[in-house]
């Protein structure tokens, strides 16, 4: 199974961590991502300036897959958002479809909707499975609690995203049961990181932005879990420029899903890229490793063996 | 050759001059001073500094590795496209063998190999001219500008080698050129000047008034003879020089309209006349590339983009602005493409912008609306960093773009896309933090000023007709206050109507009155974190996120509207 693999503006620039990790887990699953250099922004950045202006370069984005005759998967939530919203108002606006076809069709490109866009948690969660992942474990987590945020724009709104229950997502926790991880249950999960109102209103943004750290920390989280690029972003580097400004700050180290499933997989570590996340200390990945221990499923197959 | 003496001489004062004003330029002008008020003086004295020390130090390693790798390799051109790599390959060591084997000499060799390399080099230079015009025109769809300069320049360089090709030709069958070898060199025995005629005829391209054809074959074996022992010690055959015996053919008759004699001069004059004009052209076209890209590559290798000397920052900023060749690859790969088609402002792809960054830090350009357009084109990037990713000569563009973008913005005028998530990558590397806060303060200002208030309002308020507004879900509210009850934005402040101007449910409410106006100067909107619970939570599907967006699309209009005004 082969997808085109959309990472957006800042995954290639600023995490790519976050590419390479998930390109290695989805390998071990027989999943390759091709990397498609004709890809442009989603047009998320620009929603607040102007819809059309929005909606088109996810139109190019879509075309460009289709004419590759791949599925598009999807890291970055906002760009998840943009690209499922698309496809929504172009179901709708037959209008609209033409006038931003005819802007494709300079460059030989046509949109027609064929193109599906995924998200990597639904394409484990679905076609890989946590059987699967159970399954292929070499080792497993005795004891790590981590606040996955899921960032706003892969859950609402619903019609749009159609990834999970938006009021109580299960996806994440399904995935992460069988590596040993806990998912704490804690009140920032489904809420904002802020990252939409940085460099708008940076007190309001630092305000949501501190208020997911405590959330997190106050639940006994070892590290937080973002889903989405600009979640990541705020975690490990707005965190970073805010402990500038109040060095007293307890410092939140994120470590990202694939990376966290990477290693219960024996994944080559280089390509999960732990130490690029800038809030990770060294301390805190040999605490990481140090909460390895063996699947649960070997005992269960000794057992299995003896009953034999 | 009194004339060409003259010419020669001064297109190299022009070359001089041209190149003195380009580096001077380099040493004198720059973006926002990272350290203002540094003299042309000192910043030469820090880039000969730093250029000293990287030469006797082990950097020196990684320069000479870039003269193989990045200038005769042009591997960042290899790594993104093999057909452009191929091009400029072919047209770099077409066009330097022959200007150091040709035109430094002054003598052209008519003995092989010399001969047969001027073709070579001549074809290769042609061939890579081609693919080069073939991309500027198959690219264009891909949002590949080219300007006036940068045909000239293909069409500069093509005239000179077809020039030199023509002329070659044209000498070949000139019945003139050919008397005057004779006379120089040639037998007197009037058989065997017949014979060599005939050879020269049918083996080298002579046209000749006497030789009827094809020429006998007895003669032009006995010619051949006398080709061996007269001439062939110090003349090739023509036909090793394949281009310009194939030009024969077509200067022929431009030979027989003028005179042959005529002909030659006159190719002779257009060759040296191309290559004069080119060389006094050289600096101030983007052919001076040839001098800039180079250092800008270096420059790059050995620093990896970080120079930490303020002055040679501001320095190197200013070769890289000069060592661009508008070939477009950045704009090609700029991700921010489509926004260029939507909002119709050239400066939005970067090759564009650096076109005119030029002008502005030559002080050039002061008109406003050009300015304002520029701005927006700064603005409205991504911060993918692409176009610095692929910059076949190395150029720091993001670096340059961010730093202009800051000395624009200080210029005063607003720029509405500060308020877009394009300033998310800008507030996570907090440069130029307080020029963005102080730039946002101007933009949110004229929006205050732009928008009537709730207070402001006469009462009793009049209800409108509230028609054009696209999202018609407003209509489902019955004020359950839902929305404002899960807003985190709202949560955030002890006196959220104060800070806020008006609660998400209070501006649905302006809205089923008709007053969408009260909606768009609300401070919410520009508050809201975009985290769609309000809507996920309505429970009558009011879709008040994508309300707020398109409430935001038209106070940015409005205002633009206002400041056009």
């Amino acid at each position: 199974m082969k997808y085109a693999f959309f990472q957006g503006c800042n995954i290639p620039i600023r995490i790519q961590q976050y590419a390479t990790s998930t390109t290695a887990v989805l390998q071990h699953f027989g999943i390759t991502l091709e990397v498609v250099p004709e890809f442009n922004c989603c047009g998320y950045p620009a929603r607040n300036v102007d819809e059309k202006a929005y909606l088109l370069p996810s139109v190019r984005n879509l075309a460009i897959a289709e004419k590759k005759g791949l599925d598009i998967l999807v890291i970055c939530n906002c760009c998840f958002a943009s690209l499922q919203k698309t496809k929504n108002v172009m179901a709708k606006d037959s209008g609209l479809l033409a006038e931003m076809n005819s802007i494709l069709a300079k460059e030989d490109l046509k949109y027609s909707g064929t193109a599906e866009v995924k998200h990597y948690l639904t394409v484990l969660h679905e076609q890989v499975g946590a059987e699967t992942i159970k399954k292929k474990l070499v080792k497993m987590f005795t004891d790590l609690k981590v606040s996955v945020i899921h960032g706003c724009h892969i859950l609402r709104p619903r019609e749009i995203t159609t990834f999970d229950n938006s009021f109580m997502p299960r996806i994440t926790e399904e995935l992460l049961l069988p590596t040993g991880a806990r998912s704490l249950d804690w009140r920032g999960s489904l809420e904002c990181c802020g990252a939409a109102l940085a460099g708008i209103n940076n007190d309001l943004s630092h305000k949501l932005l501190k208020e997911k750290i405590s959330g997190a920390q106050d639940a006994g989280a070892d590290f937080i879990t973002p889903i989405c690029s600009y979640c990541h972003l705020q975690f490990d580097t707005m965190q970073l420029n805010m402990q500038k400004d109040n060095p007293e700050a307890k410092l939140l180290p994120v470590l990202l899903f694939p990376q966290l499933l990477g290693l219960c997989l024996g994944l080559d570590e280089a390509a999960l890229g732990i130490e690029q996340n800038s809030t990770i200390s060294s301390d805190n990945i040999e605490r990481i490793k140090s909460l390895l221990g063996p699947p649960k499923e070997e005992k269960k197959k000794k057992k299995a063996t003896a009953a034999a | 050759m009194m004339n060409f003496d003259i010419l020669l001489g001064l297109s190299l004062v022009i070359c001089l001059v041209g190149l003195i004003i380009r580096l001077s330029i380099w040493f004198s002008q720059g973006t926002r001073s990272p350290a203002p008020g540094t003299s042309a003086a000192a910043r030469i004295s820090a880039a000969l500094q730093g250029a000293l020390g990287t030469i006797f130090s082990g950097r020196i390693v990684r320069m000479i590795k870039s003269l193989f790798v990045d200038l005769l390799g042009q591997e960042r051109i290899f790594n993104k496209n093999f057909l452009r790599w191929v091009a400029h390959t072919l047209i770099f060591f077409g066009f330097v063998p022959l200007l150091l084997m040709h035109a430094m000499s002054p003598q052209t060799n008519p003995l092989n190999p010399f001969l047969f390399l001027r073709n070579l080099f001549g074809l290769m230079v042609l061939a890579g001219v081609a693919i080069a015009v073939y991309r500027r025109l198959t690219l264009k769809a891909q949002r590949l500008r080219s300007a006036p300069s940068d045909w000239a320049a293909l069409v500069f360089i093509g005239v000179i080698i077809l020039s030199g090709m023509l002329l070659e030709g044209a000498k070949m069958s000139s019945y003139s050129k050919y008397q005057s070898m004779v006379e120089e060199y040639g037998s007197s025995d009037e058989e065997e000047a017949k014979a060599l005629e005939a050879f020269w005829v049918q083996e080298n391209g002579l046209v000749s008034p006497n030789v009827q054809l094809p020429p006998a074959p007895e003669l032009v074996q006995k010619g051949m003879e006398v080709n061996g022992t007269s001439c062939i010690d110090c003349h090739a055959s023509n036909r090793t020089a394949f281009a310009g015996f194939a030009m024969a053919k077509v200067t022929w008759p431009i030979s027989a309209l003028l005179g042959d004699a005529a002909a030659v001069t006159m190719f002779q004059y257009l060759h040296i006349l191309a290559c004069l004009a080119f060389l006094a052209w050289l600096p101030f076209s983007k052919m001076f590339h040839i001098i800039a890209a180079p250092l800008s590559l270096i420059v790059k290798r050995v620093s990896g983009d970080t120079i930490t000397e303020p002055a040679n920052i501001l320095t190197s900023r200013m070769i890289g602005l000069s060592a661009c060749t508008h070939c477009g690859t950045c704009s090609l790969e700029c991700s921010s493409n489509m926004f260029y088609e939507s909002f119709g402002n050239d400066f939005i792809l970067p090759s564009e912008k650096v076109q005119y960054l030029k002008k502005i830090m030559a002080g050039k350009e002061t008109d406003p609306a050009v300015l304002k357009k520029m701005q927006e084109g700064l603005y409205v990037c991504t911060s993918c960093d692409r176009c610095t990713t692929v910059c076949p000569s190395g150029i720091n563009l993001k670096e340059l773009f961010v730093s202009a973008r800051y000395m624009l913005l200080k210029q005063g005028m607003p720029e509405k896309s500060l308020l877009s998530h394009f300033s998310f990558p800008l507030a996570l590397a907090q440069n130029f933090a307080d020029d963005h806060l102080q730039a946002l303060k101007k933009v949110t200002d004229q929006f205050k000023k732009s928008f009537q208030h709730l207070t402001d309002i006469p009462v009793p308020v009049t209800i409108g007709s509230g028609k054009g507004f696209s999202n018609t879900s407003f209509r489902g509210c019955y004020s359950c206050q839902r929305c404002t009850n899960i807003c985190p934005v709202v949560r955030s402040f002890d006196n959220p109507v104060e800070a806020l101007g008006m609660l998400p449910h209070q501006i649905m409410f302006s809205l089923g009155i008709g007053n969408v106006d009260l909606a768009m100067g609300s401070q919410m909107i520009w508050s809201c974190s975009t985290c769609y619970l309000c809507q996920e939570h309505c429970p009558n599907q009011v879709e008040l996120c994508d309300i707020f967006y398109t409430l935001k699309n038209g106070a940015l209009n409005k205002i633009e509207a206002g400041a056009n005004a």
